[in-house]
């Protein structure tokens, strides 16, 4: 019903906004793909496993034609002196804390986009360019994205980032799950290069159970709880650890999907409120043509 | 010659496995279901039917390190590094002080001991995600010992990078490996630690005691040990410390700390270890006010005591153990006095007053006028020849 109200809401303004910029509403229309498949993938990342070596961080920017320092330099452990956050160039990032039951181990933790079951970001997106796929991938569409940073205020994990070296054409940059590369039957990159498995790539629902497992098969060395089961809703990306996830900087975003808090907000401000709904979408319409413009300079 | 080295390696490989080919005695009365291992009713010797990989700990070939494999050369992944050699049977031997060859063949069967591939996929992308693939396999077990003990994942200490300059030889690694022995373990006296606890920040643990004399076994605390227990790459202090009066600090948590101490310990009060200084060794006599003589002191704590792991506490009643020492009957001799006919048939504590033998006996019973030792209710007889154990 909510939905519904939604993309009609979107619908709407997305047509305004094509009437007062002069544009057909087909390129305009913003429905986003939002698929929550049974066989979604996913995976599991066990930080009791994870060395800190950061060979993800550097799979990932090769794999995302991003540039990067050769590999050795990653070695370097100064890096983990200071906390770190996903950003424009760098979709994951490997933060290490103390480990309680052993001082010359420490506890590592990649960070990425969680490829929610219910993407805040997604649901955040006024122009549709985000979208959840079939085998469970948050991605976003370049093209479509105006830079209005919405899915960054949504997301409960503060994934999405901007690269503000574009001022006139910023671009949300995140995690992608590597949807080309499997896409292509390729495991992620990340997870191809992890040299002690801490990233296990599977169906989410086998993820889980084998989470169990290890829980259950070694109780000294897990804590019993598997973030991302329910957290936010669920995620595609889950965690093993053997410390309470707060102390390993996880946001506690509770069990209930964020979406609705979102979508709320915006019929709570929109939905009957045609003004606000037209300036909204004319500002977007701007924001979408000057995009446009830049893209096809 | 790269090629023939690899042949005997594997000669000597298969030779040793077709050699542990046999089953231990009794195998079905190990402690599990046959399920566990065997996916038929009725296992045969021909068609045994086994689980490749039990998932359930129980190792119980332990062989010595020399019957292991000397050094092996792992190459099913080398594409960025060349292969790996590893001196198998240098870390066999290191692995003795912690859980033997079950350190890396966990979950292997009561048959031959498993190489890692046996069970490990070298393909990450597959269906079983229930075990890591050989890689990980690989590096989990190397990497945390290795980690602890120089402090970084340095890739290159056992991966030589391919370098399209230079041709590195695996045969002259194979050859610079082969015969390595790790010294023989000395086994330390006595453990000074420093710890956190403000009641008492000294904690003295004597090796040698627990050994010898509470019939302690290696593995009832050596568990998950490794050899950054004494060495570390970073400080070449860590073997020498071990060994003296030196207090060390430990990096383990408090839990993870105490749980070897604990197997035993555990209703024990802190202050029976922990104190301001370090401890003298243990003396029964001062520990227990009785002290040990010569039948006594050769004996294992457990020969009275019971298991090593719960002593029972006695008192100073020889009937406790001896139940035939009674009036009478006790071979007076035995302790250098043959009683007179006429103290013979006495009872115990008409002497030995409230059978506390650990003070001077008394006359007073029967005689104002006599003390021992300066009398004697019999005659000394010379007991050094009749050692009994
Ligand atoms: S973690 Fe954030 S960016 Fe990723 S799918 Fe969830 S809401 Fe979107
Ligand atoms: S899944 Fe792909 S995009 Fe995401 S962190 Fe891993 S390598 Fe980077
Ligand atoms: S590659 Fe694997 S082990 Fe290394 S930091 Fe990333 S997740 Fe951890």
């Amino acid at each position: 019903m909510e939905k519904q109200n939604r993309r009609s809401f979107l619908k709407t303004s997305a047509l305004i906004g094509a009437v007062a910029t002069g544009i057909s509403t087909k390129t305009a229309n913003a429905k986003p793909k939002n698929i929550l498949s049974e066989d979604r993938m996913g995976v599991l990342v066990d930080t009791t496993v994870c060395i800190g070596c950061r060979n993800c961080e550097w799979a990932c920017k090769v794999a995302h034609n991003i540039p990067t320092e050769d590999r050795i330099k990653y070695e370097d452990r100064s890096v983990f002196k200071h906390m770190r956050r996903p950003q424009p160039n760098a979709y994951t990032v490997v933060n290490e804390y103390p480990n309680p039951k052993n001082a010359v181990l420490p506890t590592d933790v990649k960070v990425q986009c969680m490829h929610c079951d219910h993407p805040a970001c997604v649901s955040a997106c006024i122009v549709g360019a985000i979208s959840k796929e079939e085998n469970g991938s948050v991605i976003w569409d370049t093209k479509k994205c105006i830079g209005c940073r919405y899915c960054m205020v949504a997301c409960p994990f503060q994934i999405p980032s901007f690269d503000y070296d574009k001022p006139l054409n910023p671009e949300i940059r995140k995690c992608d799950f590597c949807f080309e590369r499997t896409k292509q039957g390729l495991l992620p990159a990340c997870v191809k290069n992890c040299p002690v498995e801490a990233l296990t790539y599977g169906p989410r629902n086998d993820l889980i159970k084998e989470a169990r497992e290890r829980i259950k098969r070694d109780p000294d060395r897990y804590l019993n709880h598997i973030y991302g089961e329910t957290e936010a809703g669920g995620t595609s990306w889950l965690y093993l650890a053997n410390q309470d996830f707060s102390k390993l900087a996880f946001p506690s975003p509770g069990d209930k999907p964020m979406p609705g808090t979102s979508e709320s907000i915006q019929h709570g401000i929109f939905a009957y409120f045609v003004p606000p709904a037209f300036l909204y979408a004319l500002l977007g319409g701007i924001m979408w043509i000057t995009k446009k413009r830049n893209e096809s300079k | 010659m790269n090629k023939k080295i690899l042949t005997i390696i594997i000669l000597f490989f298969s030779i040793t496995i077709y050699s542990q080919n046999k089953l231990p005695k009794n195998h079905s009365l190990t402690n599990l279901t046959c399920k566990t291992c065997h996916t038929c009713d009725v296992p045969t010797k021909k068609n045994p039917c086994l689980v490749p990989c039990p998932r359930s700990e129980m190792v119980t070939i332990n062989q010595s390190p020399d019957q292991a494999p000397e050094v092996e050369v792992l190459k099913e992944l080398s594409s960025r590094y060349m292969p790996v050699v590893f001196s198998h049977k240098l870390h066999a031997q290191m692995s003795q002080m912690s859980g033997g060859c079950g350190t890396c063949h966990h979950y292997n069967t009561v048959g031959p001991i498993q190489p890692c591939i046996n069970c490990h996929e070298t393909s990450r992308k597959r269906a079983d995600i229930s075990k890591p693939d050989l890689e990980a396999a690989y590096h989990r077990q190397c990497i945390n010992c290795h980690r602890e003990w120089s402090h970084s994942n340095d890739c290159t200490s056992c991966h030589a990078l391919k370098n399209k300059n230079e041709s590195i030889s695996i045969a002259s690694y194979v050859k610079k490996m082969t015969g390595k022995s790790h010294p023989a373990l000395v086994e330390p006296k006595k453990i000074v630690y420093e710890t956190n606890y403000n009641k008492g920040k000294i904690v003295t643990f004597f090796h040698n005691e627990h050994i010898n004399l509470f019939g302690a076994k290696c593995i009832d605390c050596h568990r998950d040990e490794n050899c950054t227990k004494c060495h570390d790459k970073n400080k070449t202090t860590n073997v020498q410390q071990i060994y003296s009066d030196v207090p060390i600090k430990i990096h383990k948590s408090k839990e993870e700390h105490h749980k070897p101490c604990f197997s035993c310990h555990q209703d024990d009060k802190c202050s029976l270890c922990h104190k301001d200084k370090s401890m003298a060794p243990f003396n029964h006599a001062i520990s227990t006010g009785w002290a040990l003589n010569r039948f006594h002191e050769n004996l294992t704590c457990e020969k009275c005591h019971g298991s090593s792991t719960k002593f029972v506490k006695l008192n100073n009643d020889c009937n406790n153990c001896h139940k035939d020492f009674v009036a009478g009957k006790f071979d007076h001799k035995v302790t250098g006095l043959k009683l007179s006919e006429n103290h013979k048939d006495l009872d115990c504590n008409e002497c030995h007053k409230e059978k506390n033998f650990t003070k001077t006996p008394t006359c007073e019973n029967c005689h104002d006028d006599k003390s021992f030792p300066k009398d004697k209710p019999g005659t000394e007889v010379n007991i050094s020849s009749k050692k009994k154990k």
